[in-house]
C-alpha cells in the first residue's frame, strides 16, 4: 500500500474527525480554471466575503462551455450520506452541490480566488451585533424540484431537524451556538418531530430568517456554507430514509441511486440559473459509477476510451504507480489537475512529555521532511509545510521560523547544538506510528535523522484502526506521532482552534500535541470574536507565528492531489476547499 | 438419500450456528468502534452514546447475538430504518441497508461471475487435461502441462490488470467489466462479464487441466481399466467410460468445494474488475468496519461452502456406487 | 513404439499344430534405471482344450508374458520381439484394431484381484454385457440375457437380480465367478487366468478351479493358468512351465515335472510348499535368497546365486554359461547338471523331504 492510500485508510477509519476528510470551506482553487498547473509552491490566495452583487446569478461561465450531454463520474466508494444534515465527508459535500443548496456558498472567480456569497440568500448574511445575531433574506424565484417556493420556514425546519436523534454524523456548530450547549444540545431542543419549535431561529416573514446565537460567531456565514446546513423540505422529509434520495433544490434531481453501484441525475426543471451564482449546470445528465479501484480509474483515464472520455472523478487521484508516467506524458498533462487540498500533515510533539522548547526545536530542525515525503510519493504528495494554518486559510502568512525550507532534509548539526545547549543530548523520543509498510520505512528515515542529531529513538507500532484513538489520549506514552488536519471552513477558527487550543484539551479531542498555553488560548478566544474578516485573518496569522516560535510541533506537508479526467470534458477544475474535482463548471465538449 | 440429506442438513445447521457464534465473537474483538465511524467529526459523547444505543452496541455481546440470531427467523424492527423481514441478518448502519437486501442484491453478480467462468474452466480445463492424459508424454501433453503450470502460477491481481490493459484500455476490443442482470440485458450481461470470466477461468482452467490430467493418468493405470482393455474395449471407450468415470469423482469433489468458495465471493477478481459482488462487499465491510455486514457476508460464504459440501457428497454417491449415503 | 523383430520364418517343431504358439518371445521395458528384460527368449505352446500352468515367483515374467499375448503392454515404453501366433494369426505387431477384436472374443483374461479388476462404477451385468455387445453386436436386451446366462453358468445364485449389482456388493468368490463369466461370455478359444484364486480362501479356490475345468470341458477352451502355487497346477493343468527370471527353466507335463522335477529351482519350489501327505516335522525350506534384478542379471545361469548344487557342475559353467532349455520337446530343463546328477539329487535329497 502506498503512502497516500495508507494515510487515506487511516483517515477513513479514524473516527472522531474523519479529520482529513472533512467538509471544509476554501479560499483558493489552486488548480483553478486552467488545467495542469505545475507543482511550484502556491501562493496563498485570498478568500473574501462577497457582496449582494456577487450573490446574483448566473454563475461565471468558463470559456467554450456549452449545454447538453451526459457526464460520467467514477469513484471507489458510493456517497455514504446524501441527507444534508448527515454530510461531513468531502465527497458527499461535493456531489451535494448538484442538488442541495444552502444559505451561503463559495463562488470561484476567473482568477482562481474565492468569495463567500449568498446562495439561497441574497447576500452572505448580515450581523449588526458582532456575530451574535445573523439575518438572511431569501432570493426571489428559488424553488424545490416540485416547483414549490423555498421559504424561510423550510430553512428553519432544516436547522430544526439537525437536532433529531437520527442525525448523527453531520456538523454540530450551529446547534451548539443556538442552544449554548456544545455537548447536550439535544436536551435543550429535541428536534421538530415532537412538534416543538426552536425559538432561537426566527422567521418574521417568508423571506427572512434570523439566527440568535448565545455568543458571537463572526464567521458563522462560513459555517452556513457547509453542506451539513443545506436545506430539506418538511413535506418531503422521510427522516432516516431521506439519506438515500434527498429532494432537490439545486440544478439536478436524483432519478436513481443504487447503493454502491450507481447514482443518476437529471435536470431539475424548476431550478433557475439566474438565482444561482455558484452553479453552472451544463450537462443534461450525470451518471456516477462506484466500485472502481484507483489503479483501474487511472488506467481508464489514461486510455480515454468510449464513455470514459466524458468521465471525471471526485476523489480518485492518479495511482502512485502511474504518477511518473502521467507526469511524463504531455497529452495527459492537459487533462491533469494538481492542486493543494485543505489537509495538512503534522508530526505532533507531545508537549506534556517534551516540555523543553529547545528540545522541541531540535526535533523540528532535525526532522527529515525530504526523505519522509519521498517515501510517500515525493513532490506529488505535497509541499513542505512550515506553518500550522494551511495556505488556503483566510489571513495565511508564509513564514519559516526554523529554516525548514532551507534544509528540508534536516539539520542535524543545528539540532545537536540545541540539544547540547539544553543539556538534553540523548533524550529518548518514543515515536508512535501506523503499522503499515510505508510507515515502517518512514519511521526508519526518522530514526536515522533523529539519532544523527543526538536523540535516542524508540519506535512503537500502532494498529491502523485505533491509531487516532491511541494518540488522542492525554496520557499517551508517546513523544512524537503523525496526524492530519483539514479545516471545516477556511478561517483560523477551524484551522487552529480545535488542534492548538489548550482549553479544548480532552481525551479523544483533537489537540494531539497537548499544547496548553493559556495566553494562546486567550488570543484564540479573542480572535474568534473579531468581526472584520481581514483583521480576523491577521489575528490568526499572528497566532500561527506564535505557535511556530513556541515550537509546539512539526508541520510537515500541505497535501496535494493529482488527478485525471477524460478528454471529452471541459471546465473540470480542482476544488481546494474539499481537495476534490469540482462538478460545477464541467461541460461536454 | 433422503435420510442422508436430512442428517447432513441438521449437521450443517449446527456447524453454521457455531460459525456464526465464532464470527460474532471474533468481529466484536476487533478494536475499531463502529459507532465512532458513524459519528461526525465533532463527535460529542452524547452523539456517540446515541449511536451506540441505536446500533444496540451498548448491549452485552451474547444479547446482541441473540437478537441477531432470532432475527433470522422472526425478523427485527430497526425503528426509523424500518422493519426487517425474516430471514433478517441485521441492518448495516454504514450502508443504511438491510443486510439481507444487500446480500440478495450482490449475490447475482458473484453467481454470474462464478457460473460463467466455471463453464469456461470446466470445458477447457477438463478438455485440455484429458487431451494431455491421452497424449501422455507426447509434445501435446508437454505443451499443455507447461502452459497450465505457468497459467496456474499467475495471480488474478497480475493477470487481471494485464488483461484489462491488453483487451480493454489499450485496444478497446472488449467491454469494460460491468454487471448487468441477465434478465435485463442478456448481451450486456455477457459482454460485461467476458473479461472477468476469461481472467478468472484462465487460472482455474490451468488448475483443472493439471488435476484432470493427473487423475486420468492415475485412473488409466488402474486394474479395472486394464480389464476393460483386456475385454477388447476400444481406446476411446476405455478412456471415457472407464478412466473418466473414475477421475470424475475427484474432479466433482474439488469442483464442489471450489464452487462454494467462489460463490462466497471471488474477492480479488471482483475488486480488480470493480464488480460489486459478495467478495467486494466483504472487503468493503472490513474497510468500513461494518461489523453486521461482515457477519452477514461470512455467514453466506460459510453456508455456501457447507451446502456445497453436502451437494458434493451426494453427487459423489451418484458417481461412485460404492459410497452409500446414510 | 513397438520395435518389431521379424517373426521367425522357421515354424517351430510341432508348433504348427498348436493353437497358441509362442516363439522366442522377449519383452523389454525401458525404465529410468535401465532396460528390464522381463521376458527373454521364451517359447511354448498350448493346445486346444488343454491347460498350461505357468509357475514361478513374482517377477519371473509370468504375467508379462500373458499381457504380451493380449497386447496390453504400453508400446511407449516396451519392446516386444519374437512371435505369438494364435490359431495361425501373428499377434506381435498386429494393429490395435485387430487385437481389440480378438481380446475378450478369441482370447480373454481372468485377473488376479477381482475387486480392483472390475470397474466399481458399472454393474456386473453391464461389464459382462458390454464385452458381448462389443464382439457380437448384440442388443442391450440380448446382452443382458447373455449376462444372466453366464452368471447362472458360473453359479451365481439369483442371477436375474444380481446382474444389476455392483462388484462391491459381491463376495470375493462371487466376484471371481463374475470375472470368469465376463471372460467367457464370448466363448473364447484361449483363456489366460492370472492367479485366479490367489485372493480367495481355500474352499472357494477349489470351487473356482472346478468351475474352470468344467467350462473347459464344455467349451474346449485352451487355458493358461498363471500361479505360484504348484498345488493348483497339479489339480488343473496338463502341461507345466516353470519360469525364472524371464525364462523357462523347466517344462513338461504335470506328471513329469511334479513327480520327477529336474531343476534345482523347481525342487526349491516343491520343498517350500506344504504337503498334507508329507512327513510331519520336516521343516519347509523356502528357496534361499531373493529373485534377481531383471536389469542386471547374474552372468551364467541366473539361478546360480541361489543354487545349492553349483559345485557339482564341472568347470564352474553355472557362473559363466547360461544353460539352454533342453531337449527341444518333452520334459526339458535349463540346467548344467547332467541328467544323472539331477535324478540322483532328486531321489537322494529332495524326494524324502517331499514325502
Amino acid at each position: 500500500m502506498n503512502a497516500r492510500k495508507s494515510r487515506r485508510l487511516a483517515a477513513a477509519v479514524m473516527v472522531v474527525g474523519a479529520l482529513t476528510v472533512t467538509t471544509a470551506c476554501s479560499s483558493a482553487h489552486s488548480g483553478g480554471a486552467g488545467a495542469g498547473t505545475d507543482e511550484s509552491k502556491v501562493a496563498a490566495t485570498t478568500v473574501a466575503v462577497g457582496t449582494a452583487a456577487d450573490s446574483t446569478g448566473p454563475a461565471i461561465a468558463p470559456a467554450g462551455a456549452k449545454k447538453g450531454g451526459t457526464v460520467n463520474m467514477i469513484d471507489r466508494d458510493d456517497f455514504s450520506h446524501l441527507d444534508p444534515a448527515q454530510v461531513y465527508l468531502n465527497t458527499n459535500s461535493e456531489v451535494s452541490l448538484l442538488f442541495t443548496r444552502g444559505l451561503t456558498g463559495y463562488k470561484t472567480l476567473p482568477d482562481g480566488s474565492t468569495k463567500l456569497v449568498g446562495d439561497l440568500a441574497t447576500d452572505s448574511g448580515t450581523t449588526t451585533d458582532g456575530g451574535k445575531t445573523w439575518k438572511f433574506t431569501l432570493k426571489d424565484g428559488v424553488k424545490w424540484q416540485d416547483g414549490t417556493a423555498i421559504t424561510s420556514a423550510d430553512v428553519k425546519y432544516s436547522i430544526e431537524r439537525t437536532f433529531a436523534p437520527f442525525i448523527k454524523s453531520g456538523p454540530t456548530y450551529i446547534q451548539s451556538w443556538l442552544t449554548g450547549s456544545p455537548d447536550k444540545y439535544r436536551e435543550a431542543y429535541p428536534g421538530p418531530y415532537s412538534g416543538q419549535d426552536l425559538p432561537s431561529v426566527q422567521t418574521p416573514d417568508a423571506k427572512t430568517v434570523i439566527y440568535k446565537f448565545t455568543d458571537v460567531h463572526p464567521d458563522a456565514n462560513f459555517t452556513f456554507a457547509m453542506t451539513g446546513y443545506g436545506i430539506v423540505p418538511k413535506a418531503q422529509d422521510t427522516k432516516d430514509q431521506y439519506d438515500k434520495k434527498p429532494f432537490s433544490s439545486g440544478p439536478y434531481e436524483i432519478v436513481s441511486h443504487v447503493t454502491d453501484k450507481s447514482l443518476d441525475l437529471e435536470r431539475n426543471p424548476n431550478w433557475d440559473a439566474s438565482t444561482d451564482p455558484i452553479r453552472n449546470a451544463y450537462p443534461d445528465k450525470w451518471h456516477m459509477e462506484f466500485g472502481v479501484q484507483i489503479d483501474q480509474s487511472t488506467q481508464r483515464f489514461m486510455a480515454d476510451n468510449g464513455s470514459d472520455k466524458d468521465a471525471f472523478s471526485f476523489h480518485e487521484t492518479v495511482a502512485p504507480s502511474f504518477v511518473d508516467q502521467v507526469k511524463a506524458d504531455p497529452k495527459l498533462k492537459s487533462r491533469t489537475l494538481n492542486g493543494l487540498t485543505p489537509f495538512t500533515d503534522y508530526y505532533f510533539i507531545n508537549n506534556t512529555r517534551i516540555k523543553d522548547p529547545k528540545v522541541r526545536e531540535a526535533l523540528i530542525r532535525a526532522f527529515p521532511h525530504q526523505q519522509t515525503r519521498q517515501l510517500q510519493g515525493g513532490t506529488s504528495y505535497g509541499d513542505f509545510a512550515t506553518t500550522y494554518m494551511s495556505p488556503l486559510t483566510l489571513g495565511y502568512e508564509a513564514s519559516d521560523v526554523f529554516d525548514t525550507l532551507k534544509s528540508p532534509a534536516g539539520d542535524p548539526v543545528a539540532a545537536k547544538k540545541l540539544l547540547t545547549d539544553a543539556n538534553a543530548l540523548g533524550t529518548t523520543i518514543v515515536y508512535a506510528y501506523n503499522n503499515t509498510p510505508i510507515q515502517q520505512s518512514v519511521t526508519e528515515a526518522i530514526r536515522v535523522a533523529l539519532e544523527k542529531a543526538g536523540f535516542k529513538f524508540v519506535a512503537k507500532p500502532l494498529d491502523a484502526k485505533t491509531y487516532y484513538d491511541a494518540i488522542a489520549l492525554l496520557n499517551n506514552p508517546y513523544d512524537l506521532y503523525w496526524g492530519g488536519w483539514g479545516a471545516d471552513w477556511p478561517t483560523g477558527y477551524t484551522s487552529l482552534q480545535p488542534v492548538w487550543d489548550g482549553a479544548a484539551m480532552a481525551d479523544g479531542a483533537s489537540n494531539y500535541a497537548h499544547f496548553n498555553d493559556p495566553a494562546v488560548s486567550k488570543e484564540m478566544a479573542d480572535a474568534v470574536k473579531i468581526a472584520d474578516p481581514v483583521a480576523q485573518g491577521k489575528a490568526w496569522a499572528a497566532i500561527d507565528k506564535e505557535l511556530q516560535q513556541k515550537a509546539v510541533s512539526i508541520p510537515d506537508v500541505y497535501q496535494r492531489s493529482m488527478s485525471l479526467y477524460g478528454s471529452g470534458l471541459g471546465g473540470v477544475t480542482f476544488d481546494s476547499l474539499q481537495g476534490l474535482q469540482s462538478p460545477l463548471n464541467i461541460f461536454v465538449k | 438419500m433422503l435420510r442422508f440429506l436430512v442428517r447432513r442438513s441438521l449437521g450443517a445447521l449446527v456447524i453454521l450456528l457455531i460459525i456464526s457464534m465464532v464470527t460474532f465473537a471474533l468481529f466484536f474483538a476487533i478494536p475499531a468502534d463502529p459507532a465512532r465511524l458513524s459519528c461526525g467529526k465533532v463527535c460529542t459523547p452524547e452523539n456517540l452514546a446515541l449511536i451506540r444505543h441505536s446500533m444496540q452496541l451498548d448491549q452485552p455481546v451474547p444479547l446482541q447475538f441473540w437478537h441477531w440470531f432470532s432475527g433470522i427467523f422472526t425478523g427485527r424492527d430497526f425503528g426509523g430504518a424500518g422493519y426487517c423481514n425474516a430471514p433478517c441478518f441485521g441492518y448495516s448502519y454504514v450502508k443504511q441497508e438491510m443486510i439481507t437486501n444487500t446480500l440478495i442484491d450482490r449475490f447475482p453478480t458473484t453467481l454470474s461471475l462464478t457460473v460463467g467462468s466455471a463453464v469456461i474452466f470446466l470445458i477447457f480445463g477438463i478438455g485440455t487435461g484429458m487431451l494431455a492424459a491421452n497424449k501422455q508424454g507426447k509434445p501435446a501433453d508437454k505443451i499443455a502441462s507447461s502452459a497450465s503450470l505457468i497459467a496456474s502460477s499467475l495471480q488474478i491481481y497480475v493477470a487481471g490488470p494485464l488483461a484489462l490493459w491488453a483487451l480493454v484500455y489499450s485496444t478497446n476490443w472488449l467491454q469494460l467489466p460491468a454487471y448487468v442482470p441477465i434478465t435485463q440485458d442478456p448481451i450486456g450481461w455477457f459482454t460485461g462479464l467476458l473479461v472477468p470470466w476469461l481472467v478468472l477461468s484462465l487460472i482455474w482452467t490451468a488448475n483443472y487441466t493439471r488435476m484432470t490430467r493427473s487423475s486420468m493418468v492415475e485412473q488409466l493405470s488402474e486394474d479395472y481399466v486394464r480389464t476393460a482393455r483386456a475385454k477388447g474395449m476400444s481406446g476411446r471407450s476405455v478412456f471415457l467410460r472407464y478412466a473418466w468415470r473414475g477421475a470424475m469423482g475427484t474432479i466433482v469433489t474439488v469442483f464442489g468445494i471450489d464452487l462454494g468458495v467462489l460463490l462466497g465471493g471471488a474477492i480479488i477478481t471482483e475488486n480488480t474488475f470493480g464488480l460489486q459482488g459478495l467478495g467486494q462487499l466483504s472487503i468493503d465491510s472490513i474497510r468500513q468496519s461494518d461489523l453486521s455486514m461482515m457477519v452477514g457476508v461470512t455467514m453466506v460464504a460459510a453456508t455456501l461452502i457447507v451446502v456445497s459440501n453436502i451437494v458434493v457428497d451426494a453427487a459423489y454417491a451418484l458417481i461412485d456406487p460404492r459410497i452409500r449415503l446414510a | 513404439m513397438t520395435t518389431q523383430a521379424k517373426p521367425e520364418e522357421t515354424a517351430a517343431p510341432g508348433g504348427s499344430s498348436s493353437f497358441l504358439s509362442v516363439r522366442d518371445l522377449s519383452v523389454r521395458f525401458r525404465t529410468e534405471d535401465g532396460v528390464v528384460r522381463a521376458v527373454d527368449n521364451l517359447s511354448f505352446e498350448v493346445e486346444r482344450g488343454t491347460t498350461l500352468g505357468i509357475v514361478g515367483e513374482s517377477g519371473s515374467g509370468k504375467s508379462v508374458t500373458n499381457l504380451a499375448i493380449l497386447g496390453l503392454h504400453n508400446p511407449a515404453n516396451s519392446e516386444i520381439t519374437g512371435s505369438i501366433k494364435l490359431a495361425g494369426q501373428e499377434l506381435v505387431g498386429a494393429p490395435n484394431k485387430e487385437l481389440e477384436k480378438l481380446r475378450g472374443h478369441t482370447m480373454s483374461m481372468i485377473f488376479q484381484d477381482p475387486l480392483t479388476a472390475l470397474s466399481p462404477f458399472h454393474t456386473i451385468g453391464a461389464q459382462i454385457g458390454e464385452t458381448y455387445r462389443k464382439h457380437t453386436g448384440a442388443s442391450k436386451k440380448e446382452a443382458r440375457d447373455r449376462s444372466i446366462e453366464m452368471l447362472t453358468k458360473v453359479g451365481i445364485p439369483q442371477p436375474t437380480t444380481r446382474v444389476d449389482d455392483f462388484p462391491h456388493q459381491f463376495s470375493g468368490g462371487m466376484r471371481q465367478r463374475a470375472m470368469i463369466a465376463m471372460s467367457l461370455v464370448c466363448d473364447p478359444a484361449l483363456v489366460i487366468a492370472d492367479e485366479p484364486t490367489t485372493a480367495l480362501d481355500v474352499t472357494v479356490q477349489a470351487q473356482i478351479l472346478d468351475l474352470l475345468k468344467e467350462l473347459q470341458q464344455e467349451m474346449g477352451t485352451a487355458i493358461i493358468l498363471i500361479t505360484h502355487d504348484l498345488g493348483v497346477v497339479a489339480k488343473t493343468a496338463k502341461d507345466i512351465m516353470v519360469m525364472y527370471a524371464g525364462r523357462a527353466v523347466e517344462r513338461g507335463t504335470v506328471r513329469e515335472v511334479l513327480k520327477a522335477p529336474q531343476h534345482p529351482y523347481t525342487w526349491g519350489l516343491l520343498s517350500s510348499m506344504p504337503n498334507l501327505t508329507g512327513p510331519v516335522g520336516v521343516p519347509l525350506r523356502p528357496v534361499r535368497g531373493t529373485p534377481p534384478s531383471l536389469i542386471n542379471l547374474p552372468t551364467g545361469c541366473p539361478f546360480n546365486p541361489r543354487c545349492d548344487h553349483l559345485e557339482q557342475v564341472i568347470g564352474g559353467k553355472c557362473t559363466t554359461e547360461r544353460p539352454p532349455l533342453a531337449p527341444e520337446a518333452g520334459h526339458a530343463t535349463a540346467c548344467h547338471l547332467s541328467s544323472g546328477q539331477k535324478q540322483e539329487i532328486f531321489i537322494d535329497q529332495i524326494q524324502p523331504r517331499l514325502g
